[in-house]
């Protein structure tokens, strides 16, 4: 039998709740090796993640949403840089949006700290491979 | 009958006859006493006659040979003093198969024992005169031309490289009544403040490396006036190459320069536009993407569960996007109508009472925060506006300002309007939680764009308010501070 490999740890910030519910649910109901935390918007993660510095509980997959009141997405990017040089461990950062706008796409393209751009609603073939790249 | 026949001269002067008579001057004498005129052969001959071909007396003189026009000018100077300093006279005669010519005489008066005499020379100037008046007609109509080209000659002194000269077109243009020297420095003077800079570094190229220039630059008249000029200079070089001078040309370009900058204005406008159509169209874009996927998801989820508290919940979940999906496409609605309403008539809104209106519809709201709504529509009480917009604007903002107010102090709003100029400005102010502009910037006035963790904050109210503005032709700006409060400036018309 293969070991269990840990579950990838999984941070969501995005302000669309219901979004939010059905990404758990469906990661609930295929039994992806995941474990999930949820923020409402980036300025809340910046702040989880300072602390998740300390603690060496930092995430392996980050879901990013664009557009969210107080941080988006964007300035999240920003504030992640600064740290980036602070965290030993490397953070996949998806970001996931509905915008089909080409000057977004090419934006988060052009930031080396992003993965991947994908779209809403994400297919669950894009998720295994996501937490399968951990 | 000649002049000066024989014997009619007296002594010495004699032999001076043939002479005379020879020269291609003619010579007349009139004598007033006895009304008896002489000619020369002289005479005869510029004149296109023989001699004795005309009677030589004072009718034929005066009222045949000169030209009447020129009558009451030749009778004022013989009658009047004459010296050797009396200018020579220019008078018409009528030749013999020319038809009227210009001629020069040179008068004087003498009294003897004859009587008063006055006598004097006949040059043919005709030509000179025609030259004269044809450059003095070249030079009006260069001067008309000049002028109505608005167009004048400007050139640094080479013999005093500090000094301007300026033609006449030019202290015109500049509004200046004599026409004083000016130095370099007092010319640029004339011009506004951020082209002075310019025009000095142009003159100082063109005399350090002969470089040429045409540069545009608002003047600023001595009466006040705002004038656009076009400044052209070249370089007057000596043989070695050096610039000695410069000199150029200075036109009144005001009327294109502005059409111009208006086009420029539209234009800029339309970019804008366009821009935020296209915004708009991502927006929209995304915000139905959002639901759709949404719902897309909770099907595929509402498929994939089997309890019934499962699928309940799944499906309060599809209520509420059917839900937001109806708010997103009513905003749309609300936008596209900014732009059917605009064709509507625009009627003279009276502020106070429509701003009293909203007030009591947003009664509960303003009492619930206990907040402190001040109005003071004096300096503008009403406006020509469409009536829909300065509810909607007037209501937005006060929204706006109830919904992000200070939670630790009384709220205080206040609103009121004041004219500047042709325009009418609308002050809506708060000392609510403010916003970072640093941070979010005209981001405030974008679509779907919230910053505080408001959940009723739809990130639509300012997009509206700021449309509505824009589409009647006036701007909105604000200024805040976090914590202090928000104040918005808004040009009506």
């Amino acid at each position: 039998m293969i070991a269990e490999r840990s579950p990838a740890n999984t941070w969501i910030v995005d302000d669309d709740s219901i979004y939010v519910y059905g990404l758990k649910k469906l990661i609930s109901i295929k039994e992806l090796n995941t474990q999930l935390s949820h923020f409402v918007n980036g300025e809340e993660a910046i702040y989880a993640l300072k602390k998740a510095n300390e603690d060496y509980n930092l995430p392996d997959v980050i879901l990013l949403d664009i557009n969210m009141p107080v941080m988006d997405g964007w300035e999240f990017m920003h504030e992640f840089a600064k740290i980036k040089p602070q965290t030993g461990k490397k953070i996949a950062i998806y970001i996931v949006s509905s915008s089909v706008d080409l000057n977004d796409i090419y934006r988060a393209k052009n930031i080396s700290e992003v993965s991947d751009y994908l779209f809403k609603p994400v297919r669950i073939n894009q998720l295994k491979e996501v937490f399968d790249n951990v | 009958m000649s002049f000066f026949e024989k014997g009619k001269l007296s002594g010495d002067d004699v032999h001076l006859t043939p002479l005379i008579n020879d020269l291609d001057t003619g010579i007349w004498k009139y004598n007033f006493n006895t009304r008896e005129v002489k000619w020369s052969t002289g005479f005869y001959t510029l004149l296109g006659y023989q001699v004795n071909e005309i009677e030589c007396d004072a009718y034929t003189f005066f009222e045949h040979l000169l030209y009447h026009g020129d009558k009451p000018f030749f009778f004022n100077a013989i009658n009047n003093r004459i010296t050797e300093d009396t200018p020579s006279l220019q008078l018409r005669f009528l030749t013999k198969k020319n038809g009227y010519q210009w001629f020069e005489t040179a008068i004087r008066k003498l009294d003897d024992e004859h009587g008063c005499m006055v006598y004097g020379s006949l040059i043919n100037i005709n030509r000179y005169k025609q030259d004269d008046l044809l450059s003095a007609n070249n030079q009006i109509t260069n001067d008309d031309a000049f002028k109505t080209a608005r167009l004048g000659i400007w050139e640094i002194d080479p013999q005093n490289l500090n000094t301007i000269v300026l033609s006449k077109q030019v202290y015109d243009l500049f509004d200046l009544q004599n026409h004083l020297k000016l130095s370099v420095e007092e010319f640029i003077s004339f011009f506004e403040p951020p082209y002075r800079p310019v025009l000095q570094n142009a003159i100082n190229h063109t005399v350090e490396d002969s470089r040429p220039f045409d540069i545009e630059l608002l003047l600023r008249s001595a009466k006040n006036n705002m004038l656009w000029l076009k400044v052209k200079a070249v370089p007057v070089i000596d043989h070695l190459g050096k610039c000695t001078s410069v000199k150029g040309v200075i036109q009144d370009i005001d009327s294109e320069k502005r059409k111009l900058l208006k086009l420029e204005q539209s234009i800029n406008l339309l970019t804008d536009q366009n821009r935020r159509l296209q915004n708009f169209a991502y927006i929209v874009s995304h915000n139905l993407r959002s639901h759709t996927g949404n719902l897309q998801f909770m099907v595929n989820l509402f498929e994939q569960t089997e309890t019934t508290e499962e699928r309940e919940e799944i499906f309060s979940h599809i209520k509420t996007i059917s839900d937001s999906l109806d708010l997103t496409i009513e905003h749309i609605n609300e936008i596209v109508k900014i732009q059917t309403e605009i064709t509507k008539e625009r009627k003279v809104v009276e502020l106070e009472p429509m701003f009293k209106n909203i007030c009591s519809a947003l009664k509960n709201n303003i009492e619930t925060i206990n907040a402190h709504v001040e109005s003071d529509f004096t300096q503008c009480r009403e406006i020509s506006y469409i009536p829909a917009y300065m509810e909607s604007i007037l209501q937005n903002l006060l929204t706006n300002s109830l919904k992000y107010s200070h939670p630790d102090r009384q709220p205080v709003i206040k609103c009121y309007t004041f004219t500047e100029g042709k325009h009418i400005y609308l002050i809506f102010e708060d000392n609510g939680i403010g916003i970072d502009l640093n941070r979010y910037g005209d981001k405030i006035f974008g679509m779907y764009k919230t910053f505080h963790q408001n959940t009723d904050a739809k990130g639509i109210g300012l997009f509206i308010t700021r449309n509505q503005i824009e589409a009647l032709g006036g701007s909105i700006k604000v200024d805040s501070t976090v914590n202090v409060g928000t104040k918005f400036t808004i040009r009506l018309v």
